[in-house]
């Protein structure tokens, strides 16, 4: 069974006599343990896609299965349940909370489960070991580079360790060889740990550490390939 | 529901030093605003509500001048008919408790050079007023001996005049009549129009407002008799054209007197205490709208909306609770006691629990409305909207 399952997935803005489609009747696929990258020009529809899978947008018609749930079909609060159970969200622009450092940054999502605060504070240490940055847990977002912060995005969206992960664009605000250490570390997660990964980006480069790549345009899929170095990675 | 930790509230604090301080001083004038209007309104109700006092006393004064004692004019004789025909009023060591008296507003000077008139409010009375009016009592020197141009001055007199309480010391004079008159006695009768006044001897009182033979009214206190019996008698006795009215009663009608000034200071506080609350709501919407993205965020992570709105409203209602407590301990400080002078008299402030009650709630109620509706409106934007403010 594939892990999301979408379905006529549309999603459409209605402004005065207007209807803006982003998204027109979708169909998508993705097994566990997939990296998947979507790609297409601005307005293309990717970050409403994304955001549908993760739960945050609803959409005008159509159906989002995640690991046998239709999350269409969830109250406010129920969805909001779920997403802190299966969904980790990367950012383009960290959304890191200034006041909180990045030890409580990272902590956050886990606050919403009924854990020891003992094993809260082991699994925070774990993930910002997994993104190796253990040794600024007390620092302050502003006492962060770009991509230091960005690892701490990725430290929280891992520590519930959910379902998914989504990221839009994480390296759009980067340079290269920040952007090259934040796909690295992505694809280490998606290889050692079998996270599926959803991914947003305009760069080809980032791209090609996906193991699938959909473009879109206008709402719509135009291509949706698996590049020949990995082509016959996922079963 | 899952709650979002206080500490992040707490730090939310310090993001601005700016909106701290207007917060925290918003809440604290709020509270000291209420604070003055309640203890000025409370101060206001206990004087003229009379509390009760020990014996209830009946005021006997001229027909037609039901609302005001200062305006009626009895002929002298009525204090010693109605202690003649009135069984059953009340009576010590040989004494009937019947108190002639007059009340009167007069312009006093300080001294015979000083030429700013004052208005004090006098009261002309015998020895056995003290008796009558059981709430008063000398706290220092003695009652004023008659024919040697000698005072007594309540707690708050001073205010009414507009002097230093100092200046109105035992041995210093006031000057009125063309000559000066010795305090010998301060007396206390707190929260009753009483405490405003000067009393003197009736005959010295007669004498300089030269009307020998009235009065202004007659108190009695009843023992046995009731009301009936004294209103029987003021109405029997045609010829004085007089009429019995209960204290209480007399003072709840001025009270009735002063409700729209009581009616103009609730308006006034409450339409800047509302400015004061706009104010807040202003400063924490720019706060909250600041934080669109991080809402966002929070509920991209799984809180609800509820549990931001919870600790929005935390940090909210933790800064005006310590702005409150800051503005009530002032008020505390400079306002209780605060003695204000009206027409007919002073009264002091008062801060007493329900007063300070009333203005804390009213404090928190910022910190509350404050956050609970700009939280809100952060909180009616679609997650996908917020992700994408700055
Ligand atoms: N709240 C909204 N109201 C109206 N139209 C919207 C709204 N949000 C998005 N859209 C429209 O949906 C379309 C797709 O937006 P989306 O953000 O998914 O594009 P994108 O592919 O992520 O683009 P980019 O690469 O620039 O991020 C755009 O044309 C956009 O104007
Ligand atoms: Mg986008």
């Amino acid at each position: 069974m594939n892990l999301i399952e979408c379905r006529n997935l549309t999603r459409e803005y209605h402004k005065a006599d207007t209807v803006i489609r982003p998204l027109d009747g979708v169909d998508l696929d993705v097994e566990r343990g997939e990296f998947l990258a979507l790609m297409g020009p601005s307005g293309s529809g990717k970050t409403t896609l994304l955001n549908l899978i993760a739960g945050i947008d609803a959409p005008t018609a159509g159906t989002i299965v995640v690991d046998g749930v239709d999350i269409t079909r969830l109250s406010r609060n129920r969805l909001a349940a779920w997403r802190s159970v299966h969904v980790g969200y990367v950012f383009q622009l960290y959304n890191l909370i200034p006041v909180l450092t990045a030890f409580e940054n990272v902590e956050l999502p886990l606050l919403l489960q009924k854990l020891s605060r003992r094993e809260r504070r082991a699994r925070t240490g774990n993930a910002l070991e997994a993104v190796g940055i253990a040794d600024r847990a007390d620092h302050f977002p502003r006492q962060l580079s770009g991509g230091q912060e960005q690892r701490v995005a990725i430290a929280r969206a891992i520590v519930t360790d959910p379902t998914i992960i989504v990221a839009d664009e994480p390296t759009g605000d980067l340079d290269r060889p920040a952007a090259d250490d934040i796909m690295n570390l992505l694809t280490r997660l998606n290889e050692e740990s079998h996270r599926t990964i959803l991914l947003v980006t305009h760069d080809p480069q980032t791209a090609g550490h996906a193991d699938r790549v959909i473009r879109l345009d206008k709402g719509r899929f135009v291509s949706d390939r698996r590049p020949e170095s990995v082509a016959e990675a996922p079963a | 529901m899952r709650q979002l930790p206080f500490e992040y509230a707490y730090r939310n604090l310090g993001r601005s030093r700016v909106r701290l301080f207007a917060s925290l001083l918003g809440s604290g004038l709020v509270v000291l605003l209420v604070l003055a209007a309640a203890g000025f309104i409370r101060g206001m109700q206990l004087t003229l509500a009379q509390q009760d006092t020990l014996h209830e006393n009946v005021v006997i004064l001229g027909a037609g001048s039901e609302e005001s004692i200062e305006r009626s004019q009895i002929h002298a004789s009525v204090a010693g008919i109605a202690a003649a025909s009135i069984a059953g009023l009340r009576e010590a060591a040989g004494v009937t408790f019947v108190s002639p008296e007059i009340h009167t507003a007069l312009p006093v000077w300080a001294s015979a050079d000083d030429d700013q008139v004052r208005h004090a409010m006098m009261r002309g009375v015998r020895p056995v007023a003290l008796l009558v009016h059981s709430e008063v009592e000398i706290v220092d020197g003695r009652p004023p001996r008659a024919g040697f141009d000698e005072l007594m001055v309540g707690g708050i007199a001073s205010t009414r005049l507009g002097l230093a309480d100092e200046r109105l010391a035992v041995g210093r004079t006031l000057y009125f009549d063309n000559r000066d008159w010795t305090i010998v006695g301060r007396f206390s009768a707190p929260n009753t129009v009483m405490d405003a006044e000067i009393w003197l001897p009736i005959t010295d009182l007669q004498i300089a407002t030269r009307r020998e033979s009235s009065l202004s009214c007659v108190v009695v206190t009843l023992d046995t008799a009731t009301f009936a019996d004294v209103d029987i008698f003021a109405k029997s006795r045609l010829d004085l054209e007089i009429i019995a009215i209960g204290e209480r009663d007399y003072y709840r009608s001025i009270a009735a007197f002063y409700r729209p000034i009581r009616i103009m200071i609730i308006v006034t506080a409450a339409l800047i205490a509302i400015g004061g609350l706009l104010g807040g709501l202003n400063t924490m919407y720019a706060a909250f709208a600041a934080r669109v993205r991080e809402i966002g965020l929070l509920q991209t992570l799984g809180y609800t909306r509820g549990a931001i709105v919870l600790n929005l409203t935390e940090e909210s209602v933790f800064t005006a609770a310590c702005g409150a407590i800051a503005g009530a301990a002032m008020g505390l400080l400079f306002l209780d006691g605060i003695a204000i002078r009206f027409s007919m008299g002073a009264f002091a402030i008062t801060v007493d629990a329900p007063v300070m009650l009333t203005a804390l709630a009213g404090g928190l109620l910022v910190g509350f409305v404050g956050a609970i509706a700009p939280a809100a409106r952060c909180l009616r934007m679609p997650i996908t909207e917020a992700l994408k403010a700055h």
